[in-house]
């Protein structure tokens, strides 16, 4: 065990390797059901929101637009979570991870090759649950804030990045796939939900339960920072300062390094057994 | 053998269905087919739903400036739609200086992610109010008691929407649910009123408005005062757009016991009273 850490901590890291692991997820993607499930799903339910008639006016559209970015982001966070819980025990279970790392492919690239397939699947999810939400928004308002469209979808997409990475580390650590799936969800969204107030709560608290609330304020990943950004786009605030979506881009950033690094370094001390 | 008993089982459950449904319908809904499928299957928990919904409509009205469950114990998170539905005296300032229920932030976190949403008091205008009416009208749907829902809609039909109409519609829809509503009456006449034109009718209905304020009144269910000064400020109104100089003198007698305002109102009393007074040529 100690010699294959060794081995592959030094050998530098292989993009086509990376690349090839991670077209191998893009293929699991659009060969699965899932994704088309929940396009159609979202396309029924937001055109049987569309044909609702109220008060004979056919110029309300926020309605709308709140019912399909809200589909939009259970679906993706579907997507994210269950494609990257399976990812490597289906690997293990199947055996295919032994012929794979003995490739010579290194934990490392896997990780990273597993991360890049599920983010770039989820990428190509939400261009087209974007497409048809623009293409809604537009058919009602007869405008298309582009910039504003692809500053949402692109921190969407980083938001996807930090779930895939945390259920990455989860499928390291949690045996199965199921639970570790589960324990996601209730986290994702439990920090969409309570994450940008646990501040306030930690200082109702006080004393040291208080203290613990407020680190785990500052520890957390802050998703509602990008969740947020659905109630900008509904009600047509216009364009986030460039200056905070690239900050906003780059926390992104910090968090899927530190998840995936955490999930690296598990993984490479897990012992794999026939 | 078997499976014609099992044939007959489910043959005499579909007959048994076919018995109880209306039966079991009649009795959730006390005799009433009109209500819907939301009331079977959501019971009275709807109108825990109805409230949520007319918040929507709110943050709405605010475009997504709205109060979470974790700010609504904190000052400045009182809803002003309501207020705002309301027909105001001319001259009423338009927008009192608002203020913010979220406060300074407490951290560089909280300084930050205030980038990704909307932190600006501001209301819909323009037209743009239409975009409020889907959670009004599911809110009545759920709770056809929510009078707050149809008085709400209305006020934006008929004024800024120009949908008088659609309008009277939802509030004859609201006025079968809630027979008893003064609130909607005075909604009703105001619309006749302002929307049709049409005096004579948006008089009697302002009466009835004031009849069933009374007969609340005196059944001691301590109706809203403010409403009763309204009604009869209204029905003084009608009298003056019909000519009608000594009904509408009783009128403002009547209004003068309950106004705030009762010196400038004393004042009209008193010159309408010198009109009645003056000779005819």
């Amino acid at each position: 065990m100690s010699s294959s850490i060794s081995w592959v901590t030094s050998r530098n890291p292989d993009a086509g390797n990376v690349f090839a692991i991670a077209g191998v997820v893009i293929k699991e993607m659009y060969r699965r059901k899932d994704f088309y499930v929940l396009l159609t799903l979202i396309v029924v339910i937001t055109l049987m929101l569309a044909s609702v008639g109220i008060f004979n006016d056919d110029r309300i559209v926020r309605y709308i637009k709140d019912g399909c970015l809200l589909l939009i982001w259970l679906s993706s966070l579907v997507i994210a979570i269950t494609t990257a819980a399976r990812q490597i025990p289906a690997e293990r279970e199947s055996r295919t991870i032994f012929p794979l790392l003995a490739k010579p492919v290194g934990r490392g690239e896997f990780v990273v090759g597993k991360f890049l397939g599920c983010w770039l699947a989820c990428g190509m999810a939400l261009v087209a649950f974007y497409f048809f939400f623009g293409m809604v928004a537009a058919s009602r308002e007869h405008t298309l804030p582009f910039l504003a469209y692809f500053q949402a979808i692109w921190l969407h997409w980083m938001c996807l990045g930090i779930v895939v990475a945390l259920v990455l580390l989860g499928s390291v650590v949690f045996t199965a796939p199921s639970s570790n799936a589960t324990i996601c969800f209730i986290v994702v969204l439990g920090i969409m939900f309570a994450g940008g107030h646990l501040n306030e709560i930690a200082l109702e608290m006080r004393g040291f339960r208080g203290a613990v609330v407020y680190a785990i304020y500052y520890a957390i990943p802050h998703l509602e920072w990008y969740e947020n950004v659905r109630e900008l786009i509904i009600h047509n605030w216009g364009l986030i300062d460039w200056l905070y979506w690239g900050g906003a881009t780059i926390y992104a950033a910090l968090y899927m390094g530190l998840l995936l690094g955490c999930a690296w370094l598990v993984f490479q001390r897990r012992k794999l057994t026939l | 053998m078997i499976k014609w008993l099992m044939l007959l089982l489910f043959i005499c459950c579909m007959s048994l269905a076919t018995v109880l449904d209306p039966e079991f319908r009649k009795w959730r809904n006390g005799g009433n087919s009109s209500v819907g499928v939301l009331v079977a299957l959501m019971g009275d928990s709807r109108r825990l739903f109805a409230h949520e919904f007319f918040a929507q409509a709110d943050a709405y009205f605010h475009s997504g400036f709205y109060p979470t469950i974790f700010d609504r114990q904190k000052p400045g998170t009182e809803s002003d739609l309501k207020e705002e539905s309301r027909d105001k005296p001319e001259g009423a300032p338009e927008k009192e200086e608002e203020s913010s229920f979220l406060g300074k932030p407490k951290d560089w976190i909280e300084r930050f992610g205030r980038h990704f949403y909307p932190t600006v008091h501001t209301h819909l205008h323009g037209g743009n109010e239409r975009e409020m009416l889907p959670w009004l009208k599911l809110s009545a749907d759920l709770d056809p008691h929510e009078l707050d829902a149809y008085l709400t809609a209305s006020y934006w039909l008929r004024t800024s929407l120009n949908k008088p109409k659609e309008a009277e519609q939802f509030l004859r829809e609201g006025q079968r649910a809630n027979p008893d509503s003064y609130a909607i009456e005075l909604e009703l006449g105001r619309l006749y009123f302002y929307n049709y034109s049409n005096a004579p009718v948006a008089r009697n209905i302002f009466l009835q408005g004031r009849q069933k304020w009374r007969k609340q009144d005196s059944a001691g269910a301590k109706p809203d005062p403010h409403a009763y000064e309204e009604i009869l400020g209204e029905i003084v109104r009608a009298d003056r757009a019909q000519g009608d100089l000594k009904q509408q003198l009783a009128d403002m007698e009547e209004l003068v016991k309950v106004a705030h305002s009762k010196d400038i109102l004393q004042r009209q009393i008193d010159e309408l009273k010198a009109k009645l007074t003056e000779p005819k040529p």
